[in-house]
């Protein structure tokens, strides 16, 4: 594609900003410059600062040092609110639906329609249809939103973004919870968005969708610009050098030549829901396997059975220890039970079922050899463990920074550590690498691969195709519950992962 | 409205429907006119105190300095001989006290429970400051608007209609009551989408301190003397009453439909038992451990968090 010099002009200018928060610099000097008519993706690894330099435009914080203009106006745009006003509308990363309000609420929330503080229903309403009409998100007006799905509240989260009167959108990684055919309704409503001379700021990580739909893109690392370029003037590869700073190595550790050693896992018969067909799968020493699927084909209920966080109806599951002993594991004893026989789970969202924040690392790392120690018992912190552990794990952050200042490929870091510590032989892993930049992916496939070497044993659910294919040793693919396939890594397609998890589900017991 | 932002259930509904029928039937003195009058007075300073809680809940937080704004509101009206001014100090009293506890929880970060407390312990300090023991006489002209009739109708009636009719206005109808809801299912995401939390919340606690002084003089009023100690039961009372009434004390979920029903479930219990003479100290064993029931019978289902 030929690359057209613009000519269109300038609508927002953030001319030498930073931004600290407490001894952390967030944003060190970054200039950027958006013009009308484009879609700018603003790109960079987890921390880079991408979302507090979006941030800035939002009126969520305030720059400490640098200016911001909009349409060659300075701003000072002090609350999300008065950034609104200004004409800079903002879908946030986190979902900011509120679930005792209803569709039409939510998407009028801040701006209800009304005079001397009254609300118009009414003209709510026909505003919330206008606007769902003119998305194409098929909601209700009158839905209560806790009642909605993830991905309708991720849709409804754009909608109300596009709702308002602006003139600079602003998406922070939208598509994360959405699916094929709904990135393919947002890409139409920016274009749409573009050809009406609005700007666009699209922060996401995600060289497909960056490549597909925008036109110019910034590049941050470690709160400092890298470089703002046109999208004709990249290829992924070098986007992808830009964002890491150095040439990426293979993300995918190579697999190991030697075949699986004993079974070390061996599941027989479990039925993890009530009504689902019973899996038998066995899992040997030095093996990594995926769980492939679409969306909600029984792969977390499978996981949370084995990892004794949801007491399956059903079966048996047996542990081999390395001293070749082979113990039933008794779900009911929950995942502390599961975890004195070497069973861990790292949760999907390590925010609300894994860690906890406001605590350091070190207590967070040594939770996981607390588990099982009886209540009387002193929990004295080794030291040596942990410092051993933060070689292994690669982890710049001081053993006292609280886990909540990390980035997510730390948070993942110190998530694998405890179980680590813990002296864990399997682990069952959901979504590995989710929130997690491209860099610290890399260290954290290394790391599982490191575990397999030494006789652990990984199930890893994840719904990134190629993830699963560059990682796994085989994947088993699970449909309506039952695994319909298993397949060697070295053999998979994406292609071939997604026709067998979609093949006539008529064969499964509806 | 939602069904479900309203925290109603057919049990916080039926509570105080099953009560009156209970009475009803059981005892006769219940049915008197002159019962349901004196059921009235005693049922409405509550009313108009929870109203004024219920705002607070909403947006998860908690006001246990309603009781000692009513003591201290009944202690200003006997310090003056004129009325006017006497309901307007009163006022402007719970305004300031509202507008303290806002700004301490909202803009100072100090947890509700701590902050109202506070202010509540300073508060009573105050009265019996001012007013060691109960005494002294409230205008009469006050004493009347509490206790006297409008064709036909008792006043604390037309008063609760007035409170009642005012907060559900303001609840389901305004920018306001919307951004009450709003404020306290998810503060972040509120303010995220450009509602402006902390006046919201600070107003809420201001709201609440004018209707607890609004309570106190009204039920100084009715018993037409000052006393230190009036409002002394308020405080859990109105949490109860607003518990009750299926309003969750998280935040985000309630109306004032359900404020009525808890409150009148609270008085009728209170009320019933002295018609049947059970020890007041009975009483409250049973209160408890009505509340305990209601408030697991009606946790919230729908909404998540």
């Amino acid at each position: 594609m030929t690359h057209v010099p613009m000519v269109t002009p300038e609508r927002v200018v953030l001319n030498n900003v930073s931004k600290s928060f407490g001894p952390t610099a967030a944003l060190r000097g970054v200039t950027l410059t958006g013009r009308a008519g484009s879609i700018h993706a603003v790109t960079g690894e987890n921390g880079a600062g991408k979302s507090t330099l979006m941030k800035l435009l939002a009126g969520v914080h305030a720059p400490d040092d640098g200016e911001i203009r909009l349409r060659g106006q300075p701003v000072r745009l002090s609350t999300p609110a008065h950034a609104r006003r200004a004409g800079v509308s903002t879908v946030f990363q986190e979902l900011t639906v509120l679930p005792n309000l209803t569709v039409a609420e939510n998407l009028n929330l801040g701006r209800e329609p009304g005079r001397l503080g009254a609300l118009d229903r009414g003209a709510s309403r026909r505003r919330a249809e206008a606007v769902l009409g003119r998305t194409g998100v098929a909601l209700d007006p009158d839905r209560l939103c806790g009642d909605l799905s993830v991905g309708e509240q991720q849709l409804l989260e754009i909608a109300k973004g596009l709702a308002a009167d602006a003139d600079v959108f602003i998406f922070d990684e939208p598509t994360a919870p959405l699916n094929r055919t709904e990135v393919d309704q947002l890409e139409a409503l920016l274009v749409h968005l573009k050809a009406e001379g609005k700007l666009v700021f699209y922060i996401s990580h995600r060289l497909e969708e960056i490549f597909r739909f925008c036109d110019t893109v910034t590049v941050l690392k470690d709160g400092r610009l890298v470089g703002t370029e046109p999208i004709g003037a990249l290829t992924p590869d070098r986007l992808v050098t830009l964002m890491v700073g150095r040439e990426l190595e293979a993300l995918f550790p190579a697999r190991p030549e030697e075949a699986p050693g004993e079974v070390r896992l061996d599941v027989r018969e479990l039925v993890a829901t009530a009504g689902a067909p019973p899996v038998s799968i066995a899992l040997r020493r030095g093996e990594i396997v995926g769980i492939a699927g679409l969306e909600g084909q029984g792969q977390r209920a499978l996981v949370r059975a084995l990892a004794g966080a949801e007491r399956p109806v059903g079966g048996a599951v047996r542990v081999n220890g390395d001293d070749g002993t082979a113990r039933t594991m008794d779900t009911r004893h929950g995942t502390v039970g599961a975890v004195r026989q070497g069973v861990a789970l790292i949760p999907e969202d390590r925010k609300a079922e894994g860690l906890c924040l406001d605590l350091p690392i070190q207590d967070n790392i040594w939770l996981g050899p607390l588990r099982g120690l009886a209540l009387w018992r002193r929990a004295r912190r080794d030291a040596g463990v942990i410092r051993q552990l933060r070689e292994r794990l690669q982890l710049r952050s001081r053993p006292v920074d609280a886990v909540g200042s990390l980035s997510g490929g730390n948070q993942q870091k110190v998530m694998f550590g405890r179980w680590l510590a813990a002296g864990v032989r399997v682990l069952l892993v959901e979504q590995p690498t989710r929130g997690v930049d491209v860099g610290a992916k890399a260290e954290i496939y290394t790391l599982l691969r490191q575990f397999t070497a030494e006789g652990g044993v990984v199930l890893a659910v994840s719904g990134d195709l190629p993830e699963l294919i560059g990682l796994c040793d085989r994947i088993l693919v699970l449909r309506g519950g039952a695994v319909v396939a298993d397949v060697p890594g070295a053999e998979a397609t994406e292609e071939g992962l997604l026709a067998l998890a979609l093949r006539d589900p008529s064969g499964v017991s509806a | 409205m939602t069904l479900a932002r309203t925290g109603l259930t057919r049990y916080t509904v039926g509570l105080p429907l099953l009560l009156a029928v209970l009475l009803a039937l059981s005892a006769a003195d219940f049915r008197q006119p002159q019962n349901l009058v004196n059921f009235g007075g005693q049922v409405a300073a509550l009313l108009i105190a929870s109203l004024g809680q219920m705002c607070v809940t909403l947006v998860a937080g908690i006001d246990l300095s309603v009781g000692s704004v009513m003591s201290l509101a009944s202690c200003l009206l006997v310090s003056q001989a004129d009325p006017v001014l006497a309901v307007a100090m009163a006022l402007a009293m719970g305004t300031l006290v509202g507008a303290v506890n806002g700004l301490g929880v909202a803009v100072a970060g100090v947890h509700p429970l701590v902050m109202t407390l506070s202010t509540a312990t300073f508060l009573q300090g105050l009265c019996h400051a001012v007013l060691p023991i109960p005494g002294g006489q409230v205008p009469p002209s006050l004493v009347a608007a509490a206790t006297g009739q409008v064709a036909g109708v008792p006043l604390p009636f037309v008063w609760c209609a007035v409170a009642i009719a005012a907060l559900g206005a303001l609840t389901t109808r305004t920018r306001f009551g919307l951004h009450l809801f709003a404020a306290g299912s998810h503060p972040r995401s509120a303010h995220l989408n450009g509602v402006r939390v902390r006046a919201v919340t600070v107003s809420a606690y201001v709201l609440c301190g004018v209707m607890a002084a609004t309570a106190g003089v009204f039920l100084a009023a009715r018993v037409a003397t000052g006393d230190p100690n009036l409002g002394a039961s308020f405080p859990l009372e109105s949490v109860a009453a607003v518990a009750l009434g299926g309003v969750q004390l998280t935040g985000g979920i309630g109306s004032v439909a359900g404020v009525v029903a808890g409150t009148l479930s609270l008085g009728l219990l209170t009320n019933g038992l002295n018609v049947f003479g059970v020890s007041p100290f009975l009483r409250g064993v049973l209160t408890g451990a009505l509340l305990l029931a209601a408030v697991s019978v009606q946790r919230r289902r729908h909404v998540g968090l």
